[in-house]
């Protein structure tokens, strides 16, 4: 018998229950704005957001916003990365600065993301360094937590092996416990990527006024809800397509770690 | 009324749930360095001395309390809305296939969509009020849990449903007896994964439209350049954040404790 996952995604006939569903409240989100059932002033019609899109891919505003978005997400997940990876390979290899930082790092992990929104505005005003602050610090956390965890994971006999091969301390960082720990730290860095993209979002709501984010909060005040929605929409798209891209390039690259990446998002 | 093997439990809990202060030092010499390096005021780095007096100010002039009573309020209430409205429709919908593959498909292009996204939408609809920032943290928070419970519903193992036949189980025994035993550690875990979001949404909510509360007091002291009270406001938030984190440990230990995660899943 089949393990029943959410949506059947283990199963790869197509949902056409699901598919039926979602075309059928469009349909009726549609009619009940034609005929006037809701009494939302700022509801738009599906066909409306559509218009709404043509009008913002043909003016070039959603191109040059989703550009300005794509370079901050990838900015601040490449800078949380690399940090990420450094600090929980240094955590993870040394017990000692463990247990002399494991405390700092659970009084800070916590921190509300958008709380950094306001220093971030102080100390870089209103520019793309605003937006890197608030999603390098948030979206660090699970790329250290998950190299840290998955080096400690890693069987303490494969490190004698190491040794038995006279191999420096360095080569078996590199040699052994890296690739052992590398699909954990590839979830790491899924969830930190999934995260950037929000933070991102967040930091053009509220700190520098520029892309998606922005968008979305600019078209709400202009009370141009069409196309707000068209902004909210490409924002869900473009994290779903660049965690699928994600999930691509590392079954690919790294085809053992891929198993355990594809695990549950949340 | 607590008993005091209880009571004493519960501290041993809430000790276990916080590592070693040893492990803080990093944290305090980075606070002592700055302190001594930017003793006074600073328009970007004010001394952490300066962050505290900042606290008196505003605890002053009664700004703080009410603020703090708002967030708290409205996390709170978003994320019991959450809960509720989450665990009840991901039992309907993890425990009855054809809902399961009919909804599945919405729920996930629903879910797509970043939480934060949903605030201007439930501005523009529902305008500027306490309902709707109940709706907007609601909303963010439901998806882990609606989530994380239609799945552990549906993963049931079948035996369990076999045998509440053959005992000819009433439904109110059923849920209570089956469902709810193997759906509570997911509930759970789902609430873990929504309270960072409700804590970010709340706040978002409120420095986008003022409402009043610890958001809109961030921002406003930013707008205002009071750097000092910036950075009390963001420690304030910190706290908040780890301290929130720290209790739901504590309740969920003590929960899974009566409703241990195992025996009921399949291993797949």
């Amino acid at each position: 018998m089949a393990v029943r996952q959410f949506s059947g995604r283990l199963s790869w006939r197509p949902n056409i229950a699901g598919l039926v569903t979602m075309a059928i409240c469009g349909l009726v989100w549609e009619m009940a704005i034609q005929v006037g059932v809701f009494d939302y002033q700022y509801l738009p019609a599906p066909s409306a957001i559509i218009r709404g899109a043509g009008e913002l891919a043909a003016s070039g505003e959603l191109i040059t916003a989703t550009l300005h978005t794509l370079e901050s997400v990838f900015l601040g997940w490449a800078i949380a990365v690399a940090a990420g990876v450094s600090f929980g390979l240094l955590l993870g290899s040394s017990p000692l600065l463990r247990r002399y930082s494991l405390a700092t790092i659970e009084v800070l992990r916590p921190m509300p993301a958008i709380a950094f929104v306001p220093v971030a505005l102080l100390l870089f005003g209103f520019s793309i360094q605003t937006e890197l602050m608030v999603i390098v610090l948030p979206s660090l956390w699970p790329v250290l937590i998950n190299t840290m965890g998955g080096l400690m994971g890693v069987h303490a006999r494969l490190g004698e092996v190491g040794r038995t091969f006279r191999l420096s301390r360095a080569a078996i960082l590199y040699k052994v416990f890296l690739p052992a720990a590398t699909p954990a730290i590839m979830v790491g860095v899924r969830i930190s990527l999934t995260l950037a993209v929000v933070l991102a979002v967040l930091a053009e709501m509220v700190g520098n006024p520029e892309g998606l984010g922005y968008a979305v909060v600019s078209q709400q005040q202009a009370l141009r809800p069409d196309l707000m929605f068209v902004y909210v929409m490409v924002i869900g798209l473009l994290g779903l397509a660049l965690n699928a891209l994600l999930v691509g390039v590392v079954s690919v690259s790294f085809p053992a770690a891929s198993a355990e990446f594809k695990g549950p998002r949340w | 009324m607590v008993k005091r093997g209880e009571l004493s439990a519960f501290l041993r809990l809430a000790a276990a749930e916080i590592p070693p202060a040893r492990g803080l030092v990093p944290l305090l010499t980075l606070l002592t360095v700055w302190q001594l390096l930017a003793p006074g005021p600073s328009a970007y780095f004010p001394a952490p001395f300066e962050w505290w007096r900042a606290t008196a100010l505003l605890w002053d002039s009664g700004q703080l309390l009410p603020a703090f009573a708002a967030t708290v309020t409205t996390f709170v209430e978003g994320l019991a809305l959450a809960v509720a409205i989450g665990a009840g429709l991901g039992v309907t919908i993890g425990t009855s296939r054809p809902v399961e593959r009919a909804l599945g498909p919405l729920l996930e292009f629903m879910r797509a969509i970043p939480p934060p996204v949903t605030v201007p939408i439930a501005t523009l609809l529902l305008g500027y009020d306490v309902t709707m920032k109940l709706t907007v943290v609601a909303l963010s928070a439901i998806w882990p849990i609606l989530l994380n419970t239609s799945s552990a519903a549906a993963r049931v193992e079948p035996l369990l449903f076999d045998v509440a036949r053959t005992f000819r189980l009433s439904t109110a025994d059923w849920i209570r007896q089956i469902v709810v035993p193997s759906v509570v550690p997911f509930i759970l875990l789902g609430i873990r994964v929504a309270i960072p979001l409700a804590i970010v949404v709340t706040l978002l909510v409120e420095m986008l439209t003022s409402l009043p509360g610890i958001g809109a007091l961030m921002i406003q002291s930013q707008r205002n350049f009071q750097s000092a009270q910036v950075y009390a406001l963001l420690v304030m938030v910190g706290l908040f954040g780890f301290v929130v984190n720290d209790l739901f440990a504590i309740i969920e230990a003590i929960v899974l404790r009566r409703w241990p995660a195992r025996g009921v899943f399949r291993s797949s």
